[in-house]
């Protein structure tokens, strides 16, 4: 069973004066259980509003929004029970309380009892090396260790699907690392479906199964992770020749740009087909140019989704 | 514990507690503030004399228009505060309706403002010697106007979920609410327009029968006889209506503008 779905989904915000905003256009996904999808996209392609629409606090203007089996408008408190968030650039927690405090609390926000969800809360606050501080306000704490309470307070009742919206913005290169592990340990071990937004797009190309790509509230893309990197990968080649490459000579390879420096010419390009390559070598060996290297430019997420962002 | 009603008022009780506990300093600076500003008025009634024939009347409506400044700034001013923080966000995802949640704030923060106030009151009547009872049957009248000051509070939420700066507003409101719903100045001896509009107010209802109970020693029943408990009675049901009603409509409404995280 699918663990989120959303069909044909639209909103759009007024705007006085103007055109109202179109934040998210007839979007339509399914996540499956137990993956980690990824909401990529340029500030206001709509993923927070996406996510604010999941988790039911924005209500949208068309479409159906299903967690689980439950349709959230007719059943929000049964999909409400299957959702835990964490949402960008806000505390989401007391940070007056200590983290047990805001653990129990949250657990029975949830309508989960505080001695039900005890034996989760000690586990939470263990793996986040933070047992022996429970009892220790938020506010005493790292910011990192703050983000990391957030999230175990998402996870505290148990829910099956974990919502995080920019989880490692303003986080110290450590905090981040800590966070992304535990993401990864929360799809991967425990086979909760993680849904991630985020701008930093090695973290999203490391972590997630699947990826989708919006832009001014449309999709642009929706593929496996792997799949997308394979869409795109050109077989872009480097090639490290001895000497400099006369200018007409470059003109004649379509797409490919030159550089030249210390007495070495490096050109970057597509190749379609190995057969070319080996073409193209011999032509530069028999015009006097020595080969120092020949290398492959993988395809990466932030190359496609530039490219993505050009092409839309 | 039911997990949608009984739960998620226990719960925001019990977590407004452990935050006014750990606002105890400022929470002590209200009670201080609550009874300079009052001798201050008591000194200006009695034209620089302390006189308890004249502070008795003040320190009812006094004490009731303090409940209601205390509800109305947790609804606008800590509210807007959690849209700030994103807890507000969590709370509209939570196992129970948004309406459950605030009805256990602002008891909470209608318990802890009857001891502070209460205790205070206390230390007033018997350091200025002030001819004032509470009966228990004075119970009743308060528990009513309590229940209108709910549901003003539904009200004033609700407005704080679409609009958000309305902390400014509640302040100027409350404060207004002072010289209008007849803390300082009974409703009978105002103008009659000024008394229509005084009469709205969700506490000036609450405030005669209370005077009536605690001052001229009127039973419930004697009470009932006047016509003002009756009265009270149909302001509270109002207020309470208007509030539940109103804050479903701006929920819903917050929710289709999206402007529930915004501050």
């Amino acid at each position: 069973m699918s663990a989120i779905q959303i069909a044909d989904l639209s909103k759009s915000f007024p705007r006085k004066g103007h055109p109202p905003t179109v934040a998210v256009d007839r979007l339509s996904f399914t996540i499956p259980e137990g993956q980690i999808f990824g909401i990529l996209g340029p500030n206001g392609a709509g993923k927070t509003t996406t996510i604010k629409m999941i988790c039911g606090l924005i209500h949208p203007d068309n479409g159906e929004v299903r967690i689980g089996p439950y349709d959230l408008q007719t059943q929000r408190r049964q999909a409400m029970s299957l959702i835990g968030a964490v949402l960008e650039g806000t505390r989401n927690i007391y940070w007056r309380l200590s983290a047990w405090e805001n653990l129990m609390y949250f657990a029975r926000l949830k309508g989960v009892l505080a001695r039900h969800a005890a034996a989760r809360a000690k586990m939470l606050l263990g793996e986040l090396g933070l047992w022996d501080r429970r009892k220790e306000a938020v506010r005493t704490y790292s910011r990192g260790m703050q983000q990391k309470v957030a999230i175990a307070c998402a996870l505290v009742a148990d829910p099956q699907v974990v919502l995080l919206d920019e989880p490692t913005l303003g986080l110290d290169v450590q905090a981040a690392r800590t966070v992304r592990k535990w993401v990864a340990q929360l799809s991967h071990e425990q086979g909760k479906t993680v849904v991630l937004t985020t701008h930093q797009l090695p973290m999203a190309q490391d972590l997630c199964d699947q990826i989708a790509i919006m832009r001014e509230g449309k999709l642009l893309a929706n593929e496996p992770t792997q799949k997308l990197l394979t869409l795109f990968d050109e077989e872009v080649y480097n090639i490290r020749l001895q000497g400099k490459l006369p200018e007409q000579a470059v003109s004649d390879l379509p797409g490919f740009s030159a550089n030249y420096s210390d007495g070495q010419t490096v050109l970057t390009g597509p190749v379609r087909q190995g057969q070319d390559l080996y073409a193209l070598l011999d032509r530069f060996r028999s015009a006097g140019l020595p080969l120092v290297s020949v290398t492959r430019e993988r395809a990466d997420l932030e190359g496609i989704f530039l490219k993505l962002m050009d092409q839309a | 514990m039911n997990s949608t009603f009984l739960l998620p008022v226990y719960n925001e009780m019990r977590k407004g507690l452990l935050l006014i506990w750990d606002y105890k300093f400022s929470m002590l600076m209200q009670i201080v503030t609550f009874g300079m500003i009052f001798l201050g008025i008591s000194f200006m009634m009695g034209n620089g004399k302390l006189v308890p024939a004249l502070i008795a009347p003040a320190l009812v409506g006094y004490m009731i228009w303090f409940l209601a400044t205390l509800a109305i700034n947790d609804m606008s001013w800590n509210l807007q505060g959690e849209a700030q923080t994103g807890t507000l966000e969590q709370m509209f995802m939570g196992a129970a309706s948004m309406s459950v949640i605030v009805l256990g704030r602002v008891l909470i923060r209608l318990a802890f403002s009857i001891v502070t106030v209460g205790t205070m009151s206390v230390i007033m009547v018997i350091m200025l010697d002030v001819p004032v009872t509470f009966p228990p049957s004075a119970t009743v009248p308060l528990v009513i106007t309590l229940a209108g000051l709910l549901g003003f509070g539904y009200l004033v939420a609700g407005a704080t979920l679409v609009f958000k700066q309305i902390g400014t507003l509640a302040s100027i409101l409350t404060n207004m609410m002072l010289f209008l719903n007849g803390s300082l100045l009974p409703v009978d001896r105002m103008p009659d327009g000024m008394a229509r509009f005084a009469r709205l107010l969700p506490t000036t209802e609450g405030i005669i029968v209370m005077r009536q109970v605690m001052i001229d020693g009127l039973s419930l029943a004697q009470t009932w006889e006047t016509g003002s408990l009756g009265a009270l009675i149909n302001h509270s049901l109002v207020f309470v209506a208007l509030g539940l009603l109103g804050f479903r409509y701006c929920e819903n409404l917050a929710r289709r503008r999206g402007t529930l995280g915004q501050y």
